[in-house]
């Protein structure tokens, strides 16, 4: 009797006090609790994970009251949310972070850049004026070339026959004002025409190459008119290089009777075709 | 003393007292109204009611609807708020007032997982922006 009394007593106390293991809600609100606060939340939403760890000691506090009642499920339900919303406003802190330090990245890289821009432009400016300048200066020295050419051009034109051709300006002199008949020394007023020549192509054109030919009319030995035309050519060379036109840029060719311009049957045929021709080559 | 604590003094004296005082059948009866009436006594939770509605347009200004954990609670906390409607027509107050903690716990959480999805856009976009200068475009 003793022994069924004991028994239904032990019994009856265990079924009063109810289960002591926890809801499913509760131990669902315990862990979350643990994962936010390992979580970024700690740093990031440090009020949040507060409200969350009073939430689930609320829940823990009605458990220990009313055991597993609906109650203590409700507020373990609650306390999960609010682990959760600490975790999400942290996460959510965190990316703004982010979007502030990619936004300052996007503006000091634009800095970076339009400074750069601004020092090439400020070099390609400069280096714009320089070529400016430059160019200006090359049309000038251009302009005063042809110029000068110009006015060597009318400066031979009153002492000599002066001709624009497809090889260069062709300058020619008759023989007989230069040469006595078959010699190539020149003649005193020779000397006097050769020299405003000379003055002429040093003012006009300076950097010319120039070609000096000796011609003669058919009469006579062939080899004869040969040497004498290229004696010739040499003297006028020597009269140019004495009044300063660069010995380097001069040639001299004898071409003899081979190239007539006039009729070697008549007088003035031939007085034509004896003659010296200054070619002065175009610039490059 | 807790206040529930206190509330179950109270009923455990009223009861005691019809037991004695009355008989045994009554005092049962007696107790029930009682009960009934506690549970009834309580205003309806009108503000808690307020707040979350309040706290689920939010959610759904903020484009819940487009991300799904924030939808999850979303739905979760508007299931919850008419539960709670329900429980208030049938003047189980207490237990509506609960429900409508449930709701406005799942709408904050709904807002704040709207606002990381927005804010996680926003970082992206920002980061292409740096790629995008990085490149020279």
């Amino acid at each position: 009797m003793r022994k069924n009394t004991l028994a239904l007593a032990s019994l009856f106390v265990l079924v009063g006090c109810g289960s002591t293991l926890p809801p499913k809600e509760l131990v669902d609100a315990r862990a979350a609790y643990q994962s936010a606060s390992k979580g970024p939340a700690a740093q990031q939403s440090p009020a949040e994970l507060v409200i969350a760890k009073q939430s689930l000691d609320q829940a823990e506090r009605l458990f220990n009251d009313d055991g597993d009642s609906p109650q203590t499920k409700d507020f373990a339900y609650i306390a999960i949310r609010k682990a959760q919303l600490a975790d999400a406003t942290a996460r959510a802190a965190l990316a703004v972070k982010e979007k502030e330090a990619a936004e300052r990245e996007a503006q000091n890289l634009t800095a970076d850049q339009l400074a750069r821009a601004r020092s090439e432009l400020s070099s390609a400016k400069s280096s714009l004026e320089k070529t400016q300048d430059q160019l200006a200066r090359e049309k000038a020295a251009r302009e005063e070339a042809e110029k000068r050419a110009a006015q060597a051009m009318a400066d031979l034109q009153k002492i000599a026959s002066v001709k624009q051709e497809s090889r260069g300006m062709v300058i020619t002199l008759s023989g007989s004002v230069l040469f006595p008949t078959n010699e190539s020394t020149l003649l005193p007023g020779a000397i006097v025409k050769l020299n405003d020549v000379a003055e002429a192509l040093t003012k006009g054109n300076p950097d010319a190459n120039i070609t000096i030919e000796g011609h003669t009319d058919s009469q006579g030995q062939r080899d004869h008119n040969m040497q004498l035309s290229q004696k010739r050519a040499e003297s006028v060379k020597d009269q140019l290089v004495a009044r300063g036109v660069a010995a380097d840029r001069i040639k001299t060719v004898g071409i003899g009777p081979d190239r007539p311009i006039a009729d070697n049957k008549t007088a003035e045929g031939r007085a034509n075709n004896r003659r010296v021709e200054i070619i002065v080559h175009p610039t490059k | 003393m807790a206040p529930r604590d206190f509330h179950a003094f109270v009923l455990g004296r009223v009861w005691y007292a019809a037991a004695v005082k009355t008989s045994a059948p009554l005092s049962f009866v007696a107790f029930a109204l009682l009960l009934t009436a506690c549970g009834s006594s309580l205003p309806p939770p009108s503000d808690r009611l307020s707040s979350a509605e309040a706290a689920a347009r939010s959610a759904r200004e903020l484009g819940a609807d487009k991300e799904p954990e924030a939808k999850k609670y979303l739905l979760f906390a508007t299931q919850q708020i008419d539960s709670a409607k329900k429980l208030m027509a049938e003047g189980d107050n207490r237990r509506a007032d609960l429900v409508l903690q449930r709701a406005n716990a799942d709408a904050e959480l709904s807002v704040m997982l709207a606002k990381e999805n927005n804010a996680k856009h926003e970082a992206a976009i920002a980061q292409e922006k740096v790629k995008a200068v990085k490149s020279g475009k």
